[in-house]
C-alpha cells in the first residue's frame, strides 16, 4: 500500500447469521476504497447501506467475513496504528457518570498520553469544542450536540493523523452541523485526514475532496465530486412574470408551476433557452431569474441508490 | 499495563458511583449490626453469634454484590455501546477484559474491607479479644467472591445479565454443595456418580472457602476456635486465584471472537 494511502478497504464483506435459524444477512457484500493522506473523504449511502458495518470492520469492532482493511499501513486492530487514529462512533454513547474532563483524561490515558501533556491537551480540546462552561458536569446531563462535541474531543486526544467519524452530523441543528463541518476543514488544514460517513449530501458538497457511495452493501462510485458530477446541463429554470400579451408558446417538455403572480418554468436541456427568452421579452414578459440546473450530488446519489446492482468491476470512478 | 490500569480505574470509579452497590453494602452493614443486637439476647455467646451472623451476612451479600458486578461488567459496555468508543483506542481486547476484571476485584476488596471493619467494630463493642480468625475467614470469603464474580464474567461475555446471574447463582449453590453431591453420587453409583464426578472438574468446590465446621487435616475447624493455618490459606489462594484466572482466560477467548454490531 502506498504511504499516501492512510485507510483502505479491499473487497470487504460481512455476512451476519441472525435468529434461531441462523439466517444469513449480507450487510456488506463488496466494498473497496482508498483514503489518501490529507483529504476529507465522505462515505455516503442511504440508511442500511452498510456504512457503519464497514466502518466497524475498519475500526476492529467487527471481523470481516472476507477481504481486508488497512489503517495507516497496518492491519486493522494494530495497536500502533490505533494510536495514530481517532474514532467517533455513530451517535455518541459515553460513560455518563464521567465529566468531560474525566472522560478526556481516560481517553488520553488509553492513547498513552502522559500526565501534564494529557491535561494540557484535555483543556485545549474542551475549549476548542466549546464545552468550557460544562467541563465538570456529568455527561448524562449533556444535550445531544454537547455529547457529539465531547465525542469529537475524545477522538482527538491522541493527536491523530487520521480521524474517523461515523455520522457526525446526525441529529444536530444547522449551527451544530456547521460547527462540525468547520472543524473538519480545520483538521484538514492541520494536515490530518478525515474519513466520515453521512447521508446528508449538503455537508459532503461543502467539505469533501473525494467520496465513495455505497448502496446495499456494495460500492457504487468513488472519486472526486468533479469526477462524479456530470457538467451536463439537465434543465434551465426560468422564473418570469407574464406580460400584457401573455406568454409565448412553451417548448415541448416544459414543466410549468405558478407561484403567486410568477411562473416557474423548467425548460428541457434540448431547447434553445435564448430563443425562448427573446420571445418572452418581445411579449413584454418580465424575467426574474434564469438558472441552469446541472447534476447535483443528490442526483448522483438517487441514481446510484435506484440503479440495479453492479459488480465490483463496474464501480465508477 | 497503563492501559489495563486505566480501564481498571474507570471500572472502579463506575462502581463507586453506582447507588445499587451502596444499598447492598448498607444491607450488609444492617445485618452485621443486627447480629450485634441478637447477640445481646444470648447469654455468654454474644461474641460467637455476632461473629457467625456477621460472616454469614458478609458471605451472602458478598456473593450478591459479586454476581451483580460480574454479570453487568461486560454486558453494560455492550448495551450502553460505550465499547464502540473504547475498543478502537490503542489497546488489545484482552487488556480491556483484564482491566475490567481487576477493577471489579478492587471494588470487591474495598467492599469486603468496609464490611470486615464493621464486623470487627461490632466485636470490639462486645469486648471481644482481637483475633485473626475473623480476618482469615474474611480473606477466604473474598476468594470465594473472586471465583463467583469471575464465573459471572464468563457468562456475561456471551449472555444477558439475567441469565448470567441465574447461571452464576447456580454455580454458587452447586459449588457449595459439592461434598453432598459427591456423597450422593457415591451412594447412587453408575451414571450419576460419573456425571457428578465430571461436574466437579468444571464447577469449583466453594467449600474450600467456607471451612468452618469441616474437618481439615485431622481436626474440626471453626472460626470461633481452632481455625485453618497459613498453609491452608496458601492452598486456598492458589485454588481461588487459579480458578479465577482460568475463568478470565475463557472470558477473554469468548470476548476476542465477538463482533460488536
Amino acid at each position: 500500500m502506498s504511504s499516501d494511502v492512510v485507510l483502505s478497504a479491499e473487497q470487504l464483506k460481512k455476512t451476519f447469521r441472525i435468529g434461531f435459524l441462523r439466517k444469513r444477512v449480507e450487510a456488506v457484500k463488496d466494498v473497496s476504497f482508498r483514503v489518501h493522506r490529507g483529504e476529507i473523504f465522505g462515505f455516503l449511502g442511504p440508511n442500511g447501506a452498510g456504512k457503519t458495518t464497514t466502518m466497524k470492520m475498519l475500526m476492529g469492532l467487527i471481523y470481516p467475513t472476507s477481504g481486508r482493511g488497512e489503517v495507516l499501513g497496518r492491519k486493522v486492530g494494530d495497536v500502533d496504528a490505533k494510536r495514530r487514529m481517532g474514532y467517533l462512533p455513530e451517535t455518541p454513547y459515553f460513560y455518563e457518570y464521567l465529566s468531560v474532563e474525566e472522560f478526556l483524561d481516560f481517553a488520553g490515558s488509553l492513547s498513552g498520553v502522559k500526565g501534564p501533556e494529557r491535561r494540557k491537551r484535555r483543556d485545549a480540546l474542551i475549549s476548542r469544542v466549546g464545552l468550557d462552561h460544562a467541563r465538570g458536569r456529568p455527561l448524562r446531563k449533556y444535550s445531544k450536540g454537547m455529547l457529539q462535541r465531547a465525542g469529537i474531543a475524545q477522538s482527538l486526544m491522541g493527536d491523530p493523523e487520521l480521524v474517523v467519524l461515523d455520522e457526525p452530523m446526525t441529529g444536530l441543528d444547522p449551527i451544530g452541523r456547521k460547527e462540525i463541518r468547520d472543524l473538519m476543514l480545520e483538521l484538514r488544514r492541520e494536515g490530518r485526514t478525515v474519513f466520515f460517513s453521512t447521508h446528508i449530501l449538503h455537508d459532503v458538497e461543502l467539505t469533501c475532496d473525494r467520496v465513495a457511495i455505497v448502496v446495499a452493501g456494495r460500492l457504487r462510485s468513488e472519486g472526486t465530486l468533479g469526477q462524479l458530477l456530470s457538467a451536463r446541463l439537465l434543465s434551465t429554470s426560468v422564473v418570469l412574470i407574464p406580460g400584457p400579451e401573455g406568454l409565448p408558446d412553451l417548448p415541448a417538455g416544459t414543466i410549468r408551476m405558478e407561484n403567486g403572480g410568477q411562473l416557474e418554468l423548467q425548460i428541457p436541456a434540448t431547447v434553445d433557452v435564448n430563443q425562448f427568452l427573446g420571445a418572452a421579452l418581445s411579449r413584454q414578459c418580465s424575467v426574474v431569474s434564469v438558472v441552469p440546473r446541472r447534476e447535483s450530488l443528490e442526483d448522483v446519489f438517487v441514481r446510484e441508490a435506484q440503479a440495479p446492482v453492479a459488480t465490483a468491476s463496474e464501480v465508477k470512478t | 499495563m497503563n492501559r489495563i490500569f486505566a480501564i481498571a480505574h474507570n471500572t472502579f470509579r463506575e462502581a463507586v458511583r453506582n447507588k445499587i452497590l451502596y444499598s447492598l453494602l448498607f444491607f450488609a452493614v444492617v445485618l452485621i449490626v443486627s447480629a450485634l443486637a441478637l447477640g445481646e439476647l444470648t447469654l455468654g455467646e454474644q461474641v460467637r453469634l455476632t461473629r457467625d451472623l456477621g460472616l454469614y451476612g458478609i458471605d451472602i451479600f458478598g456473593v450478591l454484590i459479586a454476581i451483580f458486578l460480574g454479570v453487568n461488567l461486560l454486558y453494560k459496555e455492550l448495551s450502553l455501546k460505550t465499547i464502540y468508543t473504547i475498543l478502537p483506542k490503542p489497546l488489545y481486547r484482552f487488556e480491556f477484559v483484564a482491566g475490567k476484571w481487576i477493577g471489579m476485584l478492587v471494588t470487591l476488596a474495598i467492599q469486603f474491607a468496609v464490611m470486615g471493619a464493621v464486623l470487627y467494630f461490632a466485636l470490639f463493642l462486645q469486648d471481644a479479644d482481637f483475633e485473626l480468625q475473623t480476618a482469615k475467614a474474611l480473606f477466604l470469603l473474598y476468594l470465594n467472591v473472586m471465583v463467583i464474580t469471575s464465573i459471572a464474567l464468563v457468562f456475561s461475555s456471551f449472555s444477558s445479565p439475567f441469565l448470567s446471574g441465574i447461571f452464576a447463582l447456580g454455580v454458587f449453590v452447586v459449588g457449595r454443595s459439592i461434598s453432598d453431591l459427591q456423597m450422593i453420587g457415591n451412594r447412587a453409583g453408575g451414571m450419576t456418580k460419573s456425571l457428578i464426578q465430571a461436574s466437579t472438574y468444571v464447577i469449583p468446590n466453594l467449600n474450600v472457602f467456607f471451612p468452618s465446621g469441616t474437618i481439615v487435616g485431622a481436626e474440626r475447624v471453626t472460626v470461633n476456635g481452632q481455625f485453618v493455618n497459613s498453609a491452608y490459606l496458601v492452598d486456598a489462594t492458589i485454588y481461588g486465584v487459579g480458578y479465577s484466572l482460568i475463568a478470565l482466560f475463557v472470558a477473554i477467548v469468548i470476548f476476542n471472537r465477538r463482533d460488536f454490531v
